[in-house]
């Protein structure tokens, strides 16, 4: 007994943080600087930074096959590669490999991941975003899903706490429908974006800006500034943009109180039917095989959206024979992504005179214009566009009639501007969009394999038509010519922002989180990744997730400090 | 090389002045004429047969011949196009291109009555100009092979550090962004997006 008791205090922490993304970097960030002793785990491997970003300084001619893969590699990688951009020479080793991690596609559903010490913070696309007003009410105003427990207001001062530190650049704009963040100054427009920018203000009353990121324009908390080589998801030397790497991890271990815990796949949180509480978390060493316990006061669940749902649903007991704090029956349902790769492309002629220095990691927003005040579309919500102006390359040559030194000449200077967007849109949350557990596989840590059976609905369909629509229209009165549209939805999980699956609500009986992240009926288990999400938004939702993690890990603090926990 | 070739020195010479304004060619030309036979380069092939690889390192230099800048086969091309079609290409597509590559050979030999590597420029470069017409005015899925060879020969070029930075523009370390500025400041396309 004694030496059992000895292992539980060994084991046994303030805190538990399961993920080391986006969502679980701040976790682990506010819990130990409030002097919490925490465990943070993550399932895949460790992380350095700068380190072990082995390709990041790399040259072109330094990578193999021009940077992509072999086909005998791609085997692995099937429905990682579904993006088409995602697994490179250069960037493989971030993303898992399908042959490894299987998961089931009722529909088809593009589950993107990696397993690492800083999960997708370091892929991440960096555009932020925060929600608006708006936004918060939308579900109660169009009686879709359950109302979100918070408003703006609420979360207003964690996106200001979060942005101070990870810096995000961008131009304050005063819009209701996207509300500023606190900025670091904007990357440029270039030439023929400022064209577009003009014309859409003229012509539709539209605002078009540079994207919001979090890439540093300046140097910011100890981290260097954007070197402008658009790598980024190779990992930045110099910490020019946010990752939990880079950024919120570094803090945490700084506070000396985080325990990091590579190679821990968390099997389930333990619940102690006497307390009504969580006690802690079962752990599968991703090497050995074995299975530890940890303990704590408080767990944090950040395992992204899709891992944090599954470990919930995976805790069984016999108060929760459905997944912990599963009551409602809500939980693995309302997933929700963004649908997107609708848009237009077309060519500006002239200009050819000018050009650009350096390799921007952002393009430009088009805030949401749609159904702002009222509805007068066949659908609610609505979309922003995200696109670039850039002028041809090399790649231009293959299709021209020239060859030899011909062909060499024309290739050495640049071709025609062109200018392309694709629109980013909300969508609404549905009980019949879901994931669960299908215990008939496991997968080789004898996990459950995830199933999923996700589509998008009619009123994202109706809305994809002005999606397409729109950008063409812009485009014709800035007076592009070679005007073309594309709508390719994919499928749900292409826009890698799963969403919704263990939603906040204000009632335990139609939501699995409260206002706080914390779950209804298990108050010492907080989760606040994506899986949060009561509606989408359309707007990219990294930057909300710092937000509730922020302001959730500091209310925990807190409440701990009071013995409320 | 052989020597049965249907139009004489003078003549191609001519020729390769009307097309080019005279320009570029001509030190090629007299280097075949001269005799030199192209062959695989500095690499050993494995898939290619020698004939084939010869073809490749011909091919790929009336694409992107030697003037102010290294032929592609300079730069090694040939080989990169080789290990593209044996690591990246699926078993259908190199195939396809494998197929494409003798038809290519055979298409020359029937009309020049000549083996392409062992052209003249001018019987070359007439030939891959009307190759890739056809090419790009058909429909690609008729015929996939030229601009594949077109396109890894050119991504071969570019991105190796000669083809990348000197013949285009690179900067590794860009430091900085500016949307709008002069052409003449930067004075190339850039290499990389």
């Amino acid at each position: 007994m004694n030496l059992n008791i000895k292992a539980q205090d060994a084991n046994t922490y303030d805190a538990i943080v399961v993920g080391t993304g986006i969502s679980g970097g701040w976790s682990a960030k506010e819990l130990t600087e409030n002097g919490l002793n925490t465990l943070v785990l993550e399932r895949g491997r460790d992380v350095k930074h700068v380190e072990d970003y082995p390709t990041a300084t790399l040259d072109p001619w330094e990578l193999p096959r021009a940077n992509q893969i072999p086909a005998e590699e791609r085997k692995h990688y099937q429905k990682q590669m579904r993006t088409g951009f995602t697994i490179r020479e250069s960037t493989k080793h971030w993303w898992i490999k399908d042959t490894d991690q299987p998961y089931e596609e009722k529909k088809r559903f593009d589950w993107i991941r990696g397993y690492h010490v800083g999960g997708r913070s370091i892929m991440w696309g960096r555009q932020s975003y925060r929600l608006s007003p708006m936004d918060f009410e939308a579900n109660t105003k169009d009686g879709v899903g359950v109302d979100w427990p918070v408003r703006y207001e609420d979360i207003a001062p964690w996106y200001s706490h979060v942005e101070k530190f990870a810096g995000i650049s961008g131009e304050a704009l005063g819009l209701p429908q996207l509300p500023d963040s606190e900025f670091l100054p904007p990357m440029n427009l270039n030439c023929v974006e400022k064209e577009l920018r003009k014309s859409m203000n003229e012509e539709f009353g539209r605002v078009l800006t540079i994207g919001r990121n979090a890439n540093l324009t300046q140097p910011h908390n100890g981290r260097g500034k954007c070197m402008y080589r658009n790598l980024c998801s190779r990992g930045c030397p110099y910490g020019g943009y946010f990752s939990s790497n880079a950024s919120t991890l570094p803090a945490a271990a700084a506070t000396g109180n985080m325990t990091l815990r590579p190679h821990s796949i968390v099997n389930a949180v333990i619940y102690d039917e006497e307390t009504g509480k969580a006690s802690g978390v079962q752990v599968v060493d991703e090497q050995s095989g074995e299975m530890y316990e940890y303990y704590a006061r408080v767990i944090f669940l950040n395992a992204s959206t899709v891992g944090s749902t599954a470990i919930m649903l995976n805790s069984k007991s016999d108060r929760f024979p459905n997944g912990l704090g599963n009551d409602s029956g809500e939980l693995g349902h309302n997933m929700m992504d963004h649908h997107f790769r609708v848009g237009a492309n077309g060519v500006y002629e002239g200009m050819e005179d000018q050009y650009y220095w350096g390799r921007r990691p952002t393009g430009f927003y088009i805030p949401r214009y749609r159904n702002l005040n009222g509805n007068d579309r066949n659908y609610i919500r609505g979309f922003g566009y995200q696109g670039g102006a850039s002028r041809e390359g090399w790649e231009r040559g293959v299709r021209e009639l020239a060859i030899g030194s011909e062909l060499k000449n024309l290739v050495s200077a640049p071709g025609k501007w062109t200018l392309g967007m694709t629109a980013f849109g909300e969508m609404l949350p549905d009980h019949s969009n879901r994931m669960w557990l299908n215990y008939d596989e496991t997968d080789k840590w004898g996990q459950p394999v995830i199933a999923f059976d996700v589509e998008f609905k009619e009123n994202e369909y109706k809305m994809r038509e002005d999606m397409k629509n729109d950008a063409a229209e812009m485009f014709e009165a800035m007076g592009l010519s070679n005007i073309t549209t594309f709508d390719d939805p994919g499928a749900p999980g292409l826009g890698i922002h799963e969403m919704g699956t263990a939603r906040m609500g204000r009632d335990p009986n139609t939501s699995v989180l409260n206002g706080w992240n914390q779950v209804h009926s298990v108050p010492n288990v907080f989760v606040t990744d994506g899986s949060c999400m009561t509606s989408a938004a359309c707007q990219n939702p990294s930057l909300t997730y710092m937000a509730f993690s922020a302001r959730a890990a500091n209310y925990a603090a807190e409440q701990l400090k009071k013995g409320d926990l | 090389m052989s020597t049965d070739n249907k139009i004489d020195r003078k003549e191609a010479i001519k020729r390769a002045g009307l097309l080019l304004g005279g320009v570029v060619f001509a030190p090629n030309i007299l280097g075949v004429l001269n005799g030199c036979t192209a062959t695989p380069g500095d690499w050993t092939p494995t898939l290619f047969s020698n004939d084939q690889a010869r073809l490749v390192s011909a091919l790929a230099d009336v694409i992107l011949p030697a003037d102010d800048s290294p032929a592609a086969s300079e730069l090694g091309v040939p080989k990169f196009i080789e290990t593209m079609v044996v690591e990246v290409y699926s078993d259908v597509q190199q195939a396809e291109f494998l197929e494409g590559l003798n038809k290519f050979a055979d298409d020359y030999r029937t009309d020049i009555e000549a083996e392409f590597a062992d052209g003249f420029d001018i019987d070359k470069y007439d030939f891959t100009y009307f190759q890739n017409r056809l090419a790009i005015e058909e429909d690609p899925a008729r015929n996939p092979f030229f601009l594949s060879f077109k396109e890894l020969t050119l991504l071969g070029y570019f991105t190796s550090e000669v083809g990348a930075s000197e013949v285009l523009r690179y900067q590794a370390v860009p430091g900085s962004y500016e949307g709008c500025i002069p052409y003449e400041d930067v004075g190339n396309t850039w290499a990389t997006d």
